[in-house]
């Protein structure tokens, strides 16, 4: 800004003149670097962040999950370059001396400048937050908008505009507004490389939205509440380190009053001792069973109810529910397990419903997660099969047709084991029938696993049987087993379910021998 | 305008005893030290130094995949930034209706910083785990700082960083792709492809080549207002 583009009043007949803060306010917003920066960030945002989390199924958490890192990243270079060039300005346009004689104390002045740079920061980012939330509130089946993800972002902000704007002020250089937007990319993307389990004081970083190296999971906040533990802890953060940088702005001499040093070294001092206890906090942080990081002294011990919800069920003859927020998985699962349902469906034993189940995280060693099921898979008197939608695991985004085949190969054999009374233990007899069961419903069976072969899990061995993590092993072919299980399943459909109807009591109490199949 | 920010141009004056040169090679030195001087090119050499020297830091550490791979870009982007911000020249118009060796000052004065860049990261990367090795280094600082070029010609020259950093995070994107598909494959997000990729290679040269040109018979676009 030169100083002669700045009116020196208010225009003549305004009846309620407008504070002068307000009027600064308003020039430094009309001259900003950061307007100009704004297709920029927006663009890199479109680029990475909101194709990305408009591409990622339509669940709000894990769209938020996605969105906060990518939203920080995209925006941190602008951000902190933009600021920094605004705090270069007086240095780089030579009118330090012109503005120092001016009535307004140079934090004043100083102030007024981040705070337009980060309300134009803002405006774009919320414009980018308002497009992929209402996108998803089109898409999304059940739950709605989770705003803390969103604060985080905003905060950091504010806080890389904070840094950017002190580091120009403070070292007013051609090479530092890219320096800086480059070193806040550094500090903020590769920041996570130092974290080590759930414990870690650097989960304090805006770029991380939950346990990391489980990433976005689809699971968190659907079947428990979100939990806004480390949100909360990084907006303290944010809040107390934007605090401190600001106020160690007026702290040269020469910036005003000593009356204003003195508060500027007081909120100096209160912002790094905020910044410092919000990492502290982080650092108590644990990975909870939900999946989320919980804070003892952040944590709301009501967030760890289980939420209400109405389960969506399908119209198979042993119907399918799943959670609502996972609605659109329905009929895929549908499709996917009809045909082994249409196996066991009338015999005695057989599940009277399967349902969609909770998982359970546990924190493995390093920055490994496990993820399970709590529980046996099938129970009750009216037994429903508990099982976890392959999404509901670690690793990468599946398919429709991938997400079936792998509902076919590893839930499919759990609901016929649980029929057959299979699992560890049960006899050969049980084996063959399972495997004739899983042939018959077009489900081929694997051969035993490879050592070493990837478990379900990450880095933590799978769930327990049939919920959704293992694939069911069958007798390897040219055994007994093998020969018997080829044997039932070339027996026609009916004669199978008299037989089972007949026989599935004693084949379950093990008093069933190869011999004895028919 | 502060008078203790005036940066006048250093006047020689021949030291008693030292040698003299011949009256052209003289001049000619003089302007090339006027030029460096005015384009605080010593300043960008330490600030490449200071880039490498990061980078030898950065790769004592352990980093993942994703880090390890992702981490040179970075350093070769504030490199990028420096050498870039070289173009604009603080005396604007009067120095281009009379600098009738301007032209080859920024060609050479580009070509060099720019080899030194290459040379200092490559450096770096002796002896350690430097992802993708020099073959990557020379693609994507070329390739960033013909951005960074294009950008001082048609924007600003004290704006010109603006280009290498908007890079920076599709270029880190697109390393990420590779495990997350779809990866994105194409040339011009060049380092996302191997070092030895021809096509990347030629989009990268190309975009240096027209940035070098550009700023060679063009120079850098002054903001009005503006101290470059």
């Amino acid at each position: 800004m030169t100083a002669t583009s700045a009116p020196a009043r208010s225009r003549p007949g305004t009846r309620h003149p407008r504070p002068a803060a307000a009027r600064l306010l308003r020039l430094e917003l009309r001259h900003n670097a950061m307007l100009w920066m704004m297709p920029v960030a927006v663009a890199l945002f479109w680029f990475t962040a909101g194709r990305k989390t408009l591409a990622s199924p339509p669940l709000w958490n894990l769209r938020v999950a996605v969105m906060q890192p990518n939203a920080v990243l995209a925006f941190a270079s602008p951000v902190a370059g933009a600021a920094a060039w605004m705090g270069s300005r007086e240095s780089r346009r030579r009118t330090t001396d012109l503005v120092n004689i001016t009535a307004r104390p140079r934090p004043a002045r100083l102030l007024t400048t981040w705070a337009a740079t980060t309300c134009w920061a803002l405006v774009a980012y919320l414009a980018c937050v308002a497009v992929v939330y209402a996108v998803t509130a089109h898409q999304a089946t059940w739950g709605g908008p989770l705003w803390w993800p969103a604060v985080v972002s905003a905060a950091s902000l504010a806080a890389l505009a904070a840094l950017g704007f002190a580091a120009g002020t403070l070292v007013p250089s051609r090479f530092t507004p890219p320096l800086a937007a480059v070193a806040a990319f550094f500090a903020l993307g590769l920041s996570t490389q130092l974290i080590k389990g759930s414990q870690s004081y650097w989960l304090i970083s805006p770029v991380v939205a939950g346990p990391w190296d489980l990433g976005p999971n689809p699971e968190v906040g659907t079947f428990y509440a979100y939990l806004p533990d480390l949100p909360m802890a990084q907006v303290i953060f944010l809040a107390g380190l934007t605090a401190a940088v600001l106020g160690a702005l007026a702290l040269p001499t020469g910036s005003g009053l000593r009356s204003l040093r003195r508060s500027a070294a007081a909120v100096t001092t209160a912002g790094l001792l905020v910044a410092g206890t919000a990492v502290a906090l982080a650092g108590t942080g644990r990975l909870d069973a939900h999946g989320m990081i919980a804070i003892p002294a952040l944590h709301d011990a009501a967030s760890d109810r289980p939420l209400r919800y109405t389960p969506v069920c399908g119209h198979t003859t042993i119907p399918v529910c799943l959670h609502p927020a996972y609605a659109s998985y329905l009929p895929a699962t549908e499709a996917a397990l009809a045909p082994v349902l249409g196996q066991v469906v009338g015999l005695p034993g057989a599940p009277a419903r399967i349902s969609q189940a909770a998982a359970t995280y546990q924190q493995g060693p390093g920055n490994s997660v496990g993820i399970g099921m709590a529980g046996s898979p099938i129970g009750g008197t009216h037994p429903v099969f508990h099982f976890l939608l392959p999404v509901q695991l670690a690793g990468p985004v599946l398919t429709t047709s991938e997400m079936a085949s792998q509902l076919r190969s590893a839930t499919g054999p759990g609901i016929v084991a649980s029929v057959t009374g299979d699992g560890p233990g049960a006899s050969q007899a049980q084996h063959a029938v399972t495997t004739a069961l899983l042939m018959a419903a077009g489900v081929v069976p694997s051969h035993p696993a490879a050592p070493g072969a990837p478990t379900a899990g990450n880095n933590v061995p799978p769930p327990g049987p049939g919920a959704g993590g293992e694939r069911y092993v069958a007798p390897p072919p040219g055994s007994p087993a093998y020969a018997a299980a080829q044997r039932f399943a070339a027996l026609p459909a009916a004669a199978r379910r008299a037989w089972l109807t007949q026989h599935l009591a004693a084949l379950r109490a093990g008093r069933i021998s190869l011999r004895q199949l028919p | 305008m502060t008078a203790g920010r005036t940066r006048a141009a250093p006047v020689t004056t021949d030291r008693p005893g030292a040698p003299r040169l011949p009256g052209s090679r003289r001049a000619g030195m003089r302007l090339v030290r006027l030029y460096a001087t005015s384009r605080r090119i010593p300043a960008a050499l330490t600030a490449i130094v200071a880039s490498a020297l990061g980078l030898r830091i950065a790769l004592i550490g352990h980093w993942d995949s994703y880090g390890a791979l992702q981490l040179p870009l970075v350093f070769e982007a504030a490199a990028a930034t420096v050498i870039v911000l070289t173009a604009a020249s603080p005396l604007g118009e009067p120095e281009r209706i009379t600098g009738r060796w301007l032209p080859y000052l920024r060609l050479a004065a580009t070509l060099a910083l720019t080899v030194a860049a290459v040379g200092a990261l490559a450096a770096a990367g002796t002896g350690a785990h430097l992802a993708g090795g020099t073959l990557d280094v020379l693609r994507n600082l070329a390739g960033l700082t013909g951005i960074g070029l294009l950008c001082a010609a048609t924007i600003s020259g004290g704006l010109a960083w603006i280009g290498p950093v908007a890079y920076l995070l599709p270029g880190v994107y697109a390393l990420y792709t590779q495990w997350h598909h779809p990866a994105l494959t194409t040339p011009w997000l060049w380092p996302g492809r191997p070092p030895h990729d021809l096509g990347a290679a030629i989009c990268a040269g190309l975009v240096f080549a027209a940035g070098v040109a550009v700023i060679t018979v063009r120079g850098a676009r002054d903001l009005p207002g503006e101290e470059a």
